[in-house]
């Protein structure tokens, strides 16, 4: 049984799931490595940025895929912090156009990979 | 085109857009945000986070809050109506500076060109600092000029210290060659050019002279001429730092004057004469190599009957009549030689480099003007005379032998009546 997005035991499940099981999933996956570096995009991210996995994997995602989470709010805080389980509302330029997402960064202490969660959210009512 | 590579080339362009290092945005009249890039939201979302980046006024209110005001008060269809504007922002606990343009790119679209300028900044400020720390050298130092040349030696720009230094004005000095700080003699012999050449073989050269103020005026300076490398290694010039050693130079002076002549006639003392002496031995023997048919000589001279001088007129008046004997001597030398008191009232003249017939008529030039002087005393004056011996070194001589035949003369002379010069043989 997949997990939904904010799953509390998400994070176990992913390091289980298998290729196509994260393609099944509604919401976008990036599996990074400890230093940032793309092992894993899924169909769902793929389908909101407009790159293909191809086009992503083995390159550095903070600052050569994803360049505007390079700040103190996402790509630092995966860098500085051991472990991360956190939730924050964000924009993805996907296509240049601003997308307002939400964004669950986690870490594990110690262990290989990184995931970056991000799920479409309905913009705030100025 | 096909699907498959319309496809293929829009992802690139995608690719492309996605790491472009300046922020790019395009908004409507009402800040309706149509395209921005990731570094947008790099830049952007640190300022609202939580924010949505769906509207450009919201999104730089932090930076810009009159940006809508702005934009509607440009009437233009298209044209620039922020340019490089650099705006303050912290977040994270750290100060951020962006540099924004706005473009009106066609009617009612505009685009924000955004820039981290951080790191810009900071080196502009450190540069500025750093400016301001060698004006604040260059205009309050004291007793030193310190100046930028070009490859050529040209001054680039004036400063306070030139001023200080030299009276120089800046007309007086930008790009003229600083050839005209030093004496006008240096300036020929292009000494500018050689301390150049010297520096940029070993980085630095010091040197010490004479320089000349705007008004003419000389000052004894110490000057050091540094090379400045560019960053990619190559020299673009110099700088000059030359201080004031006036004070020095004169001290010296007084003390090497202290140190070689005698207090009372101020000709050279003994000590000096032997040294002088000797040098003249030594350059001579240098001379015999190049096949110079000169030689070194010397006179020994006698002020005559002059403890009857002491006797009659005080001792006051034995020192005048030395002092006067110096004196004539000094006037008829010039640069031909040096005159040393070698004890007394002999004195032993070192003519470096002469022969028998011109040291013959230095010591009758002598004679004949320590004769003519008068030297006062009481109401009057009494008159003086003085015997000469001359010796000019040959073969085999060494300084005491060339002395030894020149006093032989010199007894010769006062046996034969004083008043008169005799010829060593």
């Amino acid at each position: 049984m997949a997990p939904a997005f904010s799953d509390t035991a998400c994070i176990a499940w992913l390091e289980e799931a298998s290729a196509e099981a994260l393609d099944a999933l509604a919401y976008g996956v990036i599996v990074m490595t400890s230093d940032g570096v793309v092992v894993g995009y899924n169909r769902a991210e793929a389908d909101l940025s407009g790159l293909a996995p191809a086009r992503v994997i083995g390159r550095h995602f903070f600052t050569a895929v994803a360049p505007c989470t390079n700040n103190y709010i996402v790509a630092q805080r995966f860098e500085l912090e051991p472990e991360l389980d956190v939730t924050v509302d964000y924009v993805f330029t996907l296509r240049m156009a601003p997308k307002p997402v939400r964004l669950r960064l986690l870490k594990r202490l110690g262990a290989p990979r990184m995931y970056l969660l991000v799920e479409r959210r309905q913009p705030h009512v100025d | 085109m096909s699907t498959e590579l319309m496809e293929t080339q829009l992802e690139e362009l995608t690719g492309f857009l996605y790491v472009v290092p300046v922020g790019l945005m395009t908004f409507t009249m009402d800040g309706t945000v149509r395209l921005a890039n990731p570094l947008v939201a790099q830049l952007l979302m640190p300022l609202t986070p939580g924010g949505d980046l769906l509207n450009a006024y919201v999104a730089l209110a932090p930076l810009m809050p009159d940006l809508a005001r702005r934009v509607h008060d440009f009437s233009a269809t298209y044209g620039v109506l922020v340019d490089h504007q650099r705006c303050t922002a912290v977040f994270d606990r750290r100060q951020a500076v962006l540099s924004i343009t706005v473009h009106r790119i066609h009617g009612g679209v505009n685009l924000a060109v955004i820039e981290d300028v951080t790191r810009l900044v900071e080196q502009e400020r450190r540069l500025y600092g750093d400016q301001q720390r060698f004006q604040a050298i260059f205009d309050n130092v004291r007793d030193y000029a310190i100046y930028i040349v070009d490859l050529q030696g040209k001054v680039e720009e004036w400063n306070q210290s030139l001023q200080r230094f030299g009276g120089w004005r800046p007309e007086d000095v930008v790009g003229r060659p600083f050839g005209i700080f030093f004496s006008p003699a240096e300036q020929d012999a292009a000494r500018g050019t050689t301390l150049l050449a010297n520096a940029q073989q070993t980085g630095s050269v010091e040197t010490e002279g004479w320089q000349i103020r705007r008004d003419g005026a000389r000052i004894w300076t110490n000057s050091v001429v540094t090379a400045l490398p560019d960053s990619d290694g190559s020299i673009r010039g110099f700088v000059v730092v030359s201080r004031d050693m006036s004070r020095r130079k004169t001290m010296e002076d007084e003390l090497r004057r202290l140190a070689t002549t005698d207090p009372l006639t101020g000709a050279f003392n003994r000590r000096h004469g032997q040294a002088t002496l000797a040098d003249a031995f030594q350059a001579n023997a240098q001379r015999a190599v190049d096949g110079n048919a000169e030689q070194p000589g010397v006179l020994t001279l006698d002020i005559d009957h002059f403890k009857a001088i002491n006797d009659r007129h005080g001792h006051d008046a034995g020192d005048a009549a030395l002092c006067a004997t110096v004196d004539a001597c000094h006037s008829v030398l010039g640069e031909r030689g040096s005159l040393v008191r070698w004890g007394g009232e002999e004195f032993l003249i070192i003519l470096p480099s002469t022969c028998p017939s011109a040291a013959t008529e230095a010591a009758e030039d002598l004679r004949a003007a320590i004769a003519d002087v008068r030297v006062p005393v009481g109401d009057g004056a009494f008159r003086m005379t003085a015997s000469i011996g001359v010796a000019v070194a040959g073969c085999g001589d060494n300084p005491e032998s060339l002395i030894r035949r020149a006093d032989t003369a010199l007894y010769a002379a006062k046996h034969g009546g004083r008043n008169r010069v005799v010829v060593g043989n």
